[in-house]
């Protein structure tokens, strides 16, 4: 039975996507055999991150329908062994996805894969909604601001009521992972601490992804960024990647503030 | 001329909403009784709002609403995808009110394995039932104590509500608003191991953010109601 976490957040443009694609290339890299599923039906997006954009024929409505096999439209990444790519569809609307339909694609995939990703669209509605209600695990991306932390919040409750396991009365493993993050600006005060965050939201930090040209770099190339070992970002995400399976890691790319904090959080928990 | 018969008045009632992702009879059947069997003090008898989020025919309807009724739930209104299910919803006699407003919040698990502990009525001289909630209250959910006091564990987030007719008492952070002795008990008193609250309110009289601010803010502190007026206090 594969592990099933939906890369969430309720606000938009904060990372899903890109913490997707270079979760799933981190698992895979790791031996994992690793399946990273585009939710965000209409924009299709996760391909042009993953760099196989040219190579999608079929997608996960067309495998709903019943148009095409799941085999048919899975996507075997080019660059990392055991990974594969469920593309959206750009031609339908967020309709497009019931219920059954993405149970009975998860279920399939369960068969075959030790993880799957999935990476939700924006909002808290029901395309965000479907995106979470199978999953085992979220990881909750979250910027360091007050509206992103909020809906990240608000993300947090509805996977606590809304998604199967809650019905079931189990809870879902949450993990925090702040993107974006850029110390001087949070020396400045312009944005919130790791701690300010931490504090408000009371999830266990999975990584804090530094702010870093190579993220954007990586998305023109078509690379997840986590193949940029000579990166910031690339590093945080390897490092996110090892604790999710269980590692203990110290954080990095935080930048000394006030004393004390360090010692605070890597040796609070 | 004869005495008068009735009068009408209006009300709000806290109601469970049923929300249908989707409808398979076995399926449903099957995870309703668990569910109802989760927290049967909570859910028997609980009159219920269908909510459809999916399209759904008649026949299904109707199977739908037996078998709410076969595991003791009361339909009594249905909202959402009504579609052409206005006749079938009028013959079983429920109202339709997709076109009504109403404000829903999230009934989380918290809210519900709380139910099952209480005790069932009349085994015991009647006790005020006091509700404990381990987990956040975060953003949009609401979590209301009737006939009772409310303890929270963990932190009410900015944008949450937390109601009880007792008293209220937060052993995290509370920064959502708080509103105790909503039925009309004056003597309801909030304890707050930290405040940065949005509102508190007892009885109906309220005070906000700004007013909380001047007076201890981000420390321990009451409220209660003194002489009508709502007073904030440092605790300890
Ligand atoms: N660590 C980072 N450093 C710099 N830029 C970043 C970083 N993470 C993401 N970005 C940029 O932010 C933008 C949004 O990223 P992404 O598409 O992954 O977000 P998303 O949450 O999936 O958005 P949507 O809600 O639209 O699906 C992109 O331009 C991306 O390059
Ligand atoms: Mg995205």
């Amino acid at each position: 039975m594969a592990k099933i976490i939906v890369v969430t957040s309720g606000k938009g443009g904060v990372g899903k996507t890109t913490s997707s694609a270079a979760i799933a290339t981190g698992l895979a890299l790791q031996g994992h055999k690793t399946v990273v599923v585009d939710f965000d039906v209409g924009l299709r997006n996760l391909d042009l991150i993953m760099g196989c954009e040219r190579r999608v024929v079929y997608d996960f409505v067309n495998v709903i329908n019943k148009e095409a096999s799941l085999n048919q439209a899975l996507i075997k990444d080019k660059r990392t062994p055991g990974l594969f790519i469920l593309p959206a569809s750009q031609t339908r609307d967020k309709d497009a996805l019931t219920m059954d339909g993405v149970q009975t694609v998860l279920n399939d995939l369960s068969k075959d894969f030790e993880y799957i990703i999935c990476d939700s669209p924006a909002g808290i509605e029901q395309g965000a909604q479907m995106a979470l209600y199978f999953a085992d695990e979220a990881i909750v991306v979250t910027n360091p601001e007050v509206s992103s932390v909020r809906d990240s919040d608000r993300i947090l409750g509805i996977l606590q009521s809304k998604s199967m396991r809650a019905e079931q009365g189990k809870s879902v493993k949450e993990h925090l992972l702040l993107t974006r993050y850029n110390p001087h600006r949070v020396a400045t005060a312009e944005m919130l601490s790791v701690a300010d965050v931490e504090e408000i939201l009371a999830v266990p930090l999975l990584g804090v992804i530094p702010e870093s040209e190579a993220v954007l770099a990586a998305s023109n190339q078509g690379a997840p960024v986590i193949l940029d070992q000579d990166s910031t970002a690339g590093q945080a995400y390897s490092d996110a990647v090892r604790r999710l399976t269980g590692e203990t890691v110290e954080h990095r790319f935080l930048e000394a503030q006030k004393k004390g904090f360090f010692k605070r959080l890597l040796g609070g928990k | 001329m004869a005495e008068q018969c009735f009068r009408m008045k209006g009300t709000t009632l806290t109601s469970i909403v049923l929300d249908i992702i989707m409808f398979d009879p076995d399926e449903f059947d099957k995870q309703l009784a668990a569910k109802v069997a989760s927290a049967p003090q909570f859910f028997t008898r609980s009159s219920l709002i269908i909510q459809l989020s999916c399209a759904i025919d008649a026949t299904a309807f109707e199977l739908l609403v037996t078998l709410c009724r076969k595991h003791q739930l009361q339909p009594m209104a249905v909202k959402g995808q009504v579609g052409d299910l206005r006749e079938t919803i009028n013959d079983l006699g429920l109202s339709d009110i997709s076109q009504s407003k109403a404000t829903e919040s999230e009934l989380s698990p918290a809210d519900e394995s709380q139910s099952q502990t209480q005790k069932p009525a009349g085994a015991k001289p009647e006790v005020n039932k006091t509700r404990v909630v381990a987990r956040p209250v975060r953003s949009g959910q609401q979590v209301y104590a009737e006939g009772g006091d409310l303890i929270i564990l963990a932190a009410v987030s900015e944008g949450a509500e937390i109601l009880a007719d007792g008293n209220i008492h937060v052993y995290g952070t509370m920064r959502g608003r708080a509103l105790a002795g909503v039925k009309g008990d004056t003597e309801a008193r909030i304890f707050c191991q930290q405040i940065e609250a949005e509102l508190l309110s007892i009885a109906g009289r309220f005070v906000m953010q700004e007013t909380i601010q001047t007076q201890c803010w981000k420390k321990p502190a009451q409220a209660y109601l003194e002489e009508d007026a709502l007073l904030v206090t440092e605790l300890g």
